[in-house]
This record gives structure tokens, C-alpha cells and sequence, in this order.
């Protein structure tokens, strides 16, 4: 069972859709967590949202009680919420993506995605992960093809995966790929 | 039926009626049977009520009024802070016993007496409008909202024939759906284009509008699509209300059943042009009316996105009541469709008061300035029925 935790978006359900072609799926509100379903769940995803990581506190605890013993997933905010966990820092940037579809790359660190490959995502982001950016056995896998913001990383120790952007989205070429690799690796 | 001066017999009638548009010409419904006025308290049992099921079912056999914004928002468990508020019910519907086909050309001899005066007054003047707009704007840069819409409000003293208003209305502005409310305390006149709800038996829709232009002779439908596709803002604009819209129908709609039927079309009006997109999805079984409405309304695009902290972030900045705008309008079968719209372009009528709301939205790259104008261009077209 695959539990998301909802911060309250809009885009939330889109994620919930997509996932239920995989798996069963239950999905709760961030201030309603339901313990059994957390305990019982395979995977935890942390859905968008809007605000900032620092908003969450609730979710960074779940974070880090189950880092490692769970398959973790993070879009969006919920990408920004694991780095954020990690000791990153999240800021505005200078350009903001609400609605915009941009071309990524897949650099060599990735070890699910076929290295030097290139799609188009819908993103829907005023902040970014600030950088350099280290934490032990994190590597940011995809990076915005012309400002190089990074979109996506992987934990593959730990099984934890973020997308900046959304798999979701209509925008999104290929996410029930994205999803399917992350959630059979 | 469609004697011709069939609108003449019905308003001299002094009975309440309601008038719909449908695909081709018009659907007008009376002789109630039932008045629900709508509260925070029997709403839920309202929606949650189920009709006996039947082999045939009457045309009559419906419930058809309007949800107010206030009552959509209570309904998901948002709270609206004390506003000014003229205490206009926050949701009404009524039973027809009779339904009568018009045709689209409505002829209406009016005899009533009307004093009616051209001038407006605007709750939000430009310079407040352009504070409130910076202020939202540094809640988009933050990441609290990505969208939201800014409503300012035309009030007008008159007594007016709403009758005589809906008709020169359906003649300027044919709009799919648009529909006149006539009873004895209030009336509303609207040419909303936007569908929220459509839906079935177990299939639904949704057709959200984003984006907006203004005809000249200069354009066309297909230099109107080109000027869509070319502008950044509006595209992304677009792109959020339409993942957005796929969100709410996922919450009652089978997983894999939702679908972008239509993506990005023009439709052309008299005055302008629309972007719009169609989604579809199959509901899930189980799914009652309350889901329905709780996961749709208010409709998200004229409200923004995330719709939750949206409407949060509005409704602390709002001093009036909404009453009917960004509410909907439509209608409840008993075999369990149902088909609602979005109420904007609209014209509440109470105690000799007219109110026309409007609003536009605020993106990253949207200038106070045009949104401002923008808002009285879409009221223009109501106050000139003023004139």
C-alpha cells in the first residue's frame, strides 16, 4: 500500500491517480495522519503543496522516522520537504514556474533513468533547493535544461526519490514511467 | 409550447420562474412546488438526500437553484470572517411542476415599469485594487498560492424588468449558460459561458475557461487560438486550471478514467473569445451528490490554485459577501444527473440593488493595471444593459 500524505494542493488527487494504476493507495490529510496506514504502507509519498518546507514540521518528523525503513517519494514540495529534512536550504527563486513546461536532462548519477535522456515536465514552483547541496547517498539525477535548477534526486541506499517537478501533471511527458521505475526499484 | 408571447403571459403572471439555456434554445421552468432556502446547517442533508429510484421520470422531476459562495466554502470547511453582508440567501431551489421549451430567440413585449439609472459605483477603486494585488503577488513568490483571482464588485440603484434585462442580454451575449432567476424578493440575470458540472449517469464533465480576448475585426478564431498558444501567461494560466480541474474530477472519478477530452480550443462569442478545455472522467460507484459537489465547488478556475489556501488568502482580504458570484447554478435530477455552472457575468437584483462582480487573475506576470481593466471589460457588458 502506497500512503500521500496531502498538504492541502490541488494537484494532490492527480498524484493519487497515477499512483493507483500500481498499487492501492490511501491518502490523508498532513494534519490527519492515521498511524496504522503509515506503519502498514510500503511506500510514503509526500504530495505538492503550497508554502514552504518550514510550513511541515509534521512531515519532516514522518521523514525521518522512517528514512530508510520505507520507499520515500517527494513532488514538489514533497521534494523540497525530504532536502529540506536533509539540511538544505529552500529558496525563492528569481524566475517563477507556475503552469510551465520545461525540458530536463538526466545526468550520469542517475542510476533508474536512461543517462542523457531528455523529456518535458509540467513544474508549478516559486522556490528551489539551494545550492552546492550534499547529503550522504543523495544525487540530484535531473537537472532544467536551460537553467539548470535541480528537478529530481535519488537515494538509492535508502530508497528515496524526489521530483521537483510533477509526474502528475498533463504537462508531463512520460510520468507513469517515472513512477512505475521508482516504485519497482 | 412556444406561444409567442409566452414571456409576457409568465411575467404578468407574477410567478416565479427560472430560464436555462440549453443546447438549442432555452428551458423555462415554474409553478413551484417546493422553496429550499439553503443554510450551513441543512445543507448536508439537502445534498445527501436520495429520490426513490423510478423507471420513468418526469421532466419535472428535478431541483433546480443555486449554491452560494459562502455555503461552498463552509461546505469543504473553509470559515468566511464577519464581511458586509446585504443577507441574501446563501443558496435557494426550487420544485417545478411545469417546463416549457423556448426558442432561442426570446420575444418579450415588456410593459413593466423601470427606473433605471447608468451609474455605477466600484467597491475597489484602482489604487486599492493595484495594493491588494501586490500583496498577493508576494503570496505567489512565497509558493501560498499560484493563482488567485482578485473580485471587485459594481453596485447601482434600480428597479429594473429582469425579464426585459435577460433578453437584451440573450441577444448581445448568447452564452451556453445563462439563465434568468425571477422571484418575487430578487431575481439573477447571467451570461456565465462556463460549465462546472455536467454529468450522465456514471459519466462527468467539466469545462473550465481560462484565458480571455476581446474580438476585433482584426482576429479570428484561428489568429485567436495563435494568440493563445503564443502567450506565455495565458498558457500557463491555462495549464494550471486544467490540472487543477483533473485534481477535482480524480477525487470522485475512477483512477485512470480521467481524461483531457479537449485541450486548449477557442470558442468563439459575440464579444470574444475563450480558451477552454474539456475533462471527462467515470465516477466511481458509491460517489453520492455531496461528494460531487464538495470535490468540484467552487469551481477552481475562477477562484486560483491551490484552491484551499486560495480561497483562504481571498477571503481575508474580501470585506463584502460574495453572495452568488463564483457559486453555482443549475440543476439536481432525481434519476441523480445533474448539470451546474459557474456563476460569473452575473446580475444580483435585491432590494433595488443591482450588484455585478467580477474578477481576473493574478499570476507572476500580470500587471494590476490591465487586470483592473480587464475586470471592467467583463462587467461592460452588464452595465450596458444599464443604459
Amino acid at each position: 500500500m502506497i500512503y500521500v500524505i496531502d498538504h492541502k494542493d490541488s494537484f494532490t488527487h492527480n498524484v493519487v491517480h497515477q499512483l493507483s494504476l500500481f498499487d492501492n493507495v490511501e491518502c490523508d490529510n498532513f494534519g490527519d495522519i492515521d498511524k496504522s496506514k503509515l506503519n502498514k504502507a510500503s511506500t510514503i509519498v509526500f504530495s505538492p503543496g503550497p508554502g514552504s518546507p518550514k510550513n511541515y514540521p509534521l512531515t519532516s518528523k514522518i521523514y525521518k522516522k522512517f528514512k530508510g525503513k520505507k520507499r520515500i517519494l517527494g513532488v514538489c514540495l514533497g521534494f523540497q520537504q525530504i532536502l529540506f529534512s536533509e539540511g538544505a536550504e529552500i529558496v525563492q527563486q528569481n524566475k517563477i514556474y507556475h503552469g510551465f513546461q520545461s525540458e530536463v536532462l538526466v545526468n550520469k548519477s542517475s542510476k533508474l533513468f536512461k543517462v542523457g535522456s531528455k523529456f518535458k515536465v509540467g513544474r508549478y514552483h516559486s522556490l528551489k533547493l539551494k545550492e552546492p547541496f550534499k547529503a550522504e547517498n543523495f544525487d540530484i539525477t535531473m537537472r532544467c535544461v536551460i537553467s539548470g535548477a535541480a528537478m529530481s534526486f535519488e537515494n538509492n541506499i535508502d530508497k528515496i526519490y524526489g521530483f521537483q517537478f510533477h509526474p502528475e501533471s498533463f504537462l508531463t511527458v512520460n510520468g507513469k514511467l517515472l513512477i512505475k521505475k521508482i516504485l519497482s526499484a | 409550447m412556444n406561444k409567442k408571447n409566452y414571456l409576457d403571459i409568465i411575467n404578468n403572471s407574477k410567478k416565479p420562474f427560472i430560464i436555462y439555456k440549453k443546447d438549442k434554445g432555452f428551458d423555462l421552468f415554474t409553478d413551484f412546488s417546493n422553496k429550499i432556502i439553503l443554510n450551513n446547517q441543512n445543507i448536508r442533508k439537502f445534498l445527501k438526500r436520495k429520490y426513490k429510484l423510478k423507471k420513468k421520470y418526469k421532466k419535472t422531476d428535478l431541483l433546480i437553484g443555486f449554491f452560494g459562495y459562502e455555503l461552498l466554502n463552509n461546505l469543504i470547511g473553509i470559515k468566511i470572517p464577519r464581511q458586509k453582508n446585504i443577507n441574501f440567501p446563501k443558496g435557494i431551489f426550487y420544485k417545478p411542476e411545469k417546463k416549457i421549451n423556448l426558442k432561442e430567440n426570446l420575444i418579450y413585449n415588456f410593459k413593466s415599469t423601470q427606473k433605471i439609472d447608468s451609474n455605477f459605483k466600484i467597491n475597489i477603486d484602482q489604487k486599492s485594487y493595484t495594493k491588494i494585488f501586490d500583496k498577493f503577488k508576494k503570496k505567489i513568490k512565497s509558493g501560498e498560492t499560484y493563482q488567485i483571482k482578485i473580485c471587485t464588485k459594481y453596485k447601482n440603484k434600480s428597479q429594473i424588468d429582469p425579464l426585459d434585462f435577460f433578453c437584451r442580454l440573450t441577444k448581445t451575449n448568447l452564452a451556453p449558460e445563462s439563465f434568468i432567476i425571477k422571484d418575487k424578493n430578487y431575481s439573477i440575470i447571467s451570461c456565465s459561458p462556463e460549465n462546472l458540472i455536467n454529468k450522465k449517469g456514471s459519466h462527468i464533465s467539466t469545462k473550465p475557461i481560462a484565458g480571455t480576448l476581446r474580438k476585433t475585426k482584426k482576429i479570428n478564431k484561428r489568429k485567436a487560438l495563435n494568440f493563445f498558444r503564443k502567450n506565455l501567461k495565458e498558457t500557463k494560466e491555462h495549464n494550471m486550471i486544467v490540472d487543477m480541474e483533473r485534481n477535482d474530477l480524480s477525487r470522485i472519478c475512477i483512477p485512470g478514467s480521467v481524461k483531457l477530452k479537449k485541450e486548449k480550443s477557442v470558442e468563439e462569442y459575440k464579444d470574444l473569445y475563450h480558451y477552454v478545455s474539456l475533462i471527462s472522467g467515470k465516477l466511481r460507484k458509491k460517489v453520492e451528490n455531496i461528494d460531487i459537489v464538495k470535490a468540484m465547488m467552487p469551481g477552481g478556475s475562477v477562484i486560483g490554485c491551490p484552491k484551499i489556501s486560495t480561497l483562504n488568502l481571498l477571503n481575508n482580504q474580501e470585506k463584502e459577501n460574495r453572495n452568488i458570484y463564483t457559486g453555482s447554478f443549475g440543476y439536481l435530477k432525481f434519476n441523480g444527473d445533474m448539470r451546474f455552472n459557474i456563476i460569473i457575468r452575473s446580475i444580483l437584483n435585491y432590494k433595488n440593488i443591482s450588484e455585478i462582480s467580477v474578477a481576473s487573475g493574478v499570476v507572476i506576470d500580470s500587471n494590476a493595471k490591465h487586470e483592473f481593466n480587464e475586470n471592467f471589460i467583463k462587467a461592460k457588458a452588464l452595465i450596458d444593459l444599464y443604459k
